[in-house]
């Protein structure tokens, strides 16, 4: 009998610090369909309304489109700086590796409060905030560190000697990165991919930094949107958003399995 | 730099292969983690004029004033142990949904991404989510209305802070527990229970000790995060919790002082050194 | 000689050489082994000449031609690995084309000649399968056909049978042996088992802390090891510690022993291989030939297991062990029993413990 309250009382608790953990992306679904004009539990009624109304804001769906092409040649140019470095960082051996590994993750260890107040006085120098350019390389330091641990780790737990034993077939070099190495890296340049991706359109501190006011994103627009209005249609923001990260890791479940790209 | 290449065949143009490979990186983080950051701290020795600009010449005139002010020791005080006690609240909530989902037989790999899939919302949507519920006219005041229970104010309140960013940082505390957990072989804890173990002492004796190196490196992450964490404080304090974090963005954005914003960006370093070291000592003890 | 090595080097650093001083040649069709405990410098001696690891100092001929600057991609040598390193992504036809395709060899060339690889490996129904489908023993004939495939200069294995089963392991190796020989492939063979080696080497390279032990048949390896080292690595023996006297005879103990030299000076390490030792009932009595050595002594220890008995004798000399078949005819000595150890004065290995004179 008391074993039996006992582990009843048990998976009470669990299950109610699960919901404290996933109430906050739950609730803002039934919020999103609220027909008032302000937050409130209950909704009086329900509608599409807030739907409507982003549509047809204009700030909001620039900032979307925004930070949709920012996250994307973020992404590009993550991968096109992280590969070439984790390369180097795994099949090379030389002296300071591990210093430059360690400086190379560094960024994600500083708060970014102050990286984006550090990055933001040295850009307003030469004109950089608010614009493209300064954007991207700010979120760029950001992703890299994400980007390069996963395929750090990735390339060394490649099963071994898989590439000598191509050289010794006679693959030279550059054959064995092709031929080999890189399609037996796809699950972790998938992952890093959609990490630095997701990492770079959440992204808002930096960009309230350096984005300025000239440059809209998404994050950004929210956040000021919260500050003054009070109605739900950030709500339907939100669960859009929610909708469309769940796609993201769906997808990259399907092509690698979503607990193995996480638990490497 | 001596280099050999993993082939070792081709070793000068191995060199010149591996700068190449290595310049973009390195390049990167010159121009947008390294000189900004050497820059912010030489900024701290700057002071700021009445119009925004800086004055010439490098003194300890900012950081005198900062520390003669006692708004901004206890803005100090506040961010620590608020920090603290998010660390600790989340710390009691995460260990046994994290021992919960590492013993799971089944849809283990499903409970796993929903403890940790909240990592990849943005913090503005999940914040906001946290002012639905903790709001005025939010779900928790409707809840604990029909009870007719009159709840304190819950947003724009530290006590709101400390809800959200609980909520905000446990899916850090799981991973850093769960991946303490994975050392912990049950077969350990059956040894225990042959020797005559109960449940508690098994609990006390065996794995509460082996899951330590967990517990504080997901203290350590967390009181981190919690220290300068800046959006949810801004939006559920509602202007009325200051903080560090906070003040920074004030400063730089509000005020335009960014020898002041500069002097509290290396406080937050020196907090976050204080707590490495910590972290560091409580490591050796636990091993 | 068509491999032939010059003072190889293999330095990390400024800790003690990996292989040093290291020099052998083999002839056309000569199958190898290299022999010796972990760590000894064999793996390393194999990827020098296989090009993954760049030799310190010292050459690599093949068929007369300098190699050591080749990278390995140019050296034209097949390599079998010890975990195989089959390409997980690739089907095993693909693997075994991979070689042939760096190699540019014709469509239907690559088509005919893998088939051919894989059926003198006994694999041909699996073509189209990924390596992780297969069983170890299968993914190692793989491995295999896949070095073979391309003709290479050198066969070079690395520990080949280490991952199998010990019944798979003993077929394996007659396979192994049966291809080489088939295809007259000269062929380096890297094993820490001494067995396996002594099967089917044609010579074999004692290696102990880099450094080159003894190079000789099985035969020559096994009967008149050059160091304690090679003795005591390539199977059980007996060791005693004696000095030698003016007539050729040593002092152990109590005992004299004779030795297969006859003399000598000074501190002397003797080793008799525990199978080699006769064992009688004391009171039998029997004349003691010059070409034996015979000594009392008392069963401390019985061991049983299966084949033979192990038995542990306190002698005049100090404690010995023997190894006696087992019969269902005759009863075993029990501890306490007193008995007469018999052994051939050739079987008497002598190792001088000091510098004569």
């Amino acid at each position: 009998m008391l074993p039996t309250i006992s582990r009843g009382l048990h998976a009470l608790g669990i299950i109610s610090i699960m919901m404290f953990l996933l109430a906050p992306v739950i609730l803002v679904f039934p919020i999103s369909f609220s027909a008032d004009a302000h937050v409130a539990w209950p909704p009086s009624a329900w509608s599409t309304r807030w739907y409507v109304a982003l549509l047809h804001n204009e700030e909001m769906v620039t900032a979307f489109r925004n930070s949709l092409v920012i996250a994307g040649c973020v992404t590009a140019l993550t991968l096109v700086v992280a590969m070439p470095a984790a390369v180097a960082l795994t099949r090379w051996k030389f002296w300071g590796r591990d210093a430059l590994t360690s400086l190379f993750t560094a960024p994600l260890l500083l708060p970014s409060i102050v990286l984006g107040l550090a990055i933001l006085v040295i850009f307003a120098g030469y004109g950089l905030v608010g614009s493209w350019p300064g954007v991207i390389i700010g979120h760029l330091v950001i992703t890299l560190p994400y980007a390069l641990r996963v395929l750090i780790t990735g390339l060394s737990t490649m099963p071994a000697f898989v590439e000598d034993a191509a050289g010794t077939l006679g693959a030279d070099p550059w054959q064995v990165f092709r031929r080999i190495t890189l399609p037996l890296m796809t699950p972790a340049l998938v992952a890093s991919a959609a990490l630095a991706f997701i990492v770079s359109f959440d992204e808002v501190v930096i960009s309230l930094f350096i984005a300025g006011t000239q440059l809209k994103l998404l994050p950004v627009s929210l956040y000021h949107y919260v500050e003054s209005w009070t109605d739900p249609l950030v709500a339907a923001v939100s669960a859009l958003l929610v909708l469309g990260t769940l796609g993201i890791v769906l997808i990259v479940e399907r092509a690698i399995g979503f607990g193995k790209a996480v638990s490497k | 730099m001596t280099v050999s290449t993993a082939d070792e065949g081709t070793r000068s143009s191995g060199g010149r292969l591996l700068i190449t490979l290595l310049l973009p990186i390195v390049l990167l983080n010159v121009i947008a983690f390294i000189a900004p950051v050497a820059n912010l701290v030489a900024m701290s020795f700057r002071e700021a004029t009445a119009t925004g600009s800086m004055k010439e010449g490098v003194d300890l005139a900012t950081w005198s004033s900062l520390v003669a002010d006692t708004y901004y020791w206890s803005m100090l005080w506040r961010t620590v142990w608020i920090g603290a006690l998010i660390t600790l609240i989340t710390l009691v909530l995460s260990y046994p949904l994290a021992l919960f989902v590492s013993r799971a037989e089944r849809a283990k790999a499903l409970l796993i991404v929903l403890c940790i899939s909240p990592l990849l919302i943005s913090a503005v949507v999940r914040t906001y989510g946290w002012m639905v519920i903790l709001g005025d006219q939010g779900f928790l005041q409707a809840l604990l209305r029909s009870f007719n229970v009159t709840p304190p104010r819950l947003i724009n309140s530290q006590l709101g802070v400390v809800i959200g960013m609980t909520e905000i940082l446990m899916p850090y505390m799981i991973l850093s527990l769960l991946s303490g957990f994975g050392k912990l072989d049950t077969t350990l804890e059956q040894a225990a229970e042959t020797l005559g173990a109960g449940p508690l002492t098994v609990f006390r004796r065996i794995v509460l000790p082996l899951s330590m190196p967990g517990v504080l490196l997901g203290c350590l992450l967390c009181f981190v995060l919690a220290v300068s964490s800046f959006i949810t404080p801004k939006m559920l304090g509602g202007g009325r919790v200051a903080l560090l974090a906070t003040e920074i963005y004030d400063q730089a954005i509000v005020t335009l002082n960014w020898p002041v914003a500069a002097c509290l960006s290396v406080l937050i370093l020196v907090v976050f050194g204080t707590a490495l070291l910590f972290y560091g000592q409580l490591s050796k003890i636990v091993e | 000689m068509y491999l032939e090595v010059e003072s190889l080097e293999k330095r990390y650093g400024h800790f003690a050489p990996s292989v040093s001083d290291l020099s052998f040649s083999l002839g056309q069709g000569e199958l190898l082994g290299l022999l010796g405990p972990s760590g000894c410098g064999k793996t390393t001696t194999l990827r020098m000449i296989s090009g993954l690891v760049q030799a310190t100092s010292g050459k690599i001929k093949v068929g007369g031609q300098d190699v050591t600057g080749l990278p390995t991609y140019r050296r034209n040598m097949g390599v079998m690995f010890q975990s195989y390193a089959l390409f997980p992504h690739m089907t095993i036809a693909e693997n075994v084309a991979f070689g042939l395709q760096m190699r540019k060899a014709r469509h239907a060339d690559i088509a005919k000649r893998v088939e051919s690889a894989l059926a003198m490996v006994h694999l041909s129904g699996v073509a189209e399968r990924k390596p992780r489908e297969l069983s170890g023993g299968q993914q190692q004939r793989v491995a295999l056909a896949r070095a073979l495939v391309i003709e290479p200069d050198i066969l070079l294995l690395d520990e080949p049978l280490s991952n199998l089963d010990a019944k798979l392991r003993d077929n394996m190796r007659g396979e192994i042996r049966d291809i080489q020989q088939r295809l007259r492939m000269t062929t380096v063979f890297v094993t820490h088992d001494q067995t396996e080696a002594m099967a089917i080497c044609d010579r074999i390279i004692v290696m102990n802390r880099g450094k080159l032990e003894q190079i000789g048949t099985p035969h020559d390896i096994y009967e008149n090891p050059a160091t304690p080292m090679v003795a005591e690595f390539v199977g059980r023996i007996n060791r005693l510690e004696g000095q030698w006297r003016n007539d050729g005879a040593v002092a152990v103990g109590d005992s004299l022993i004779r030795a297969k030299d006859d003399g000598g000076t000074g501190r002397v390490l003797i080793m008799i291989r525990p199978h080699r030792i006769d064992l009688s009932a004391s009171d039998a009595k029997s004349a003691v030939s010059p070409e034996e050595n015979a000594i009392n002594g008392t069963i401390r220890h019985v061991t049983y297991v299966g084949d033979t008995f192990q038995y542990e004798v306190a002698t005049t000399g100090g404690l010995l062990h023997v190894e006696k078949a087992t019969s269902s005819a005759t009863d075993p000595f029990q501890p306490g029993d007193t008995v007469t150890l018999r052994w051939k004065t050739r079987d008497t290995l002598t190792f001088s413990t000091e510098v004569a004179g």
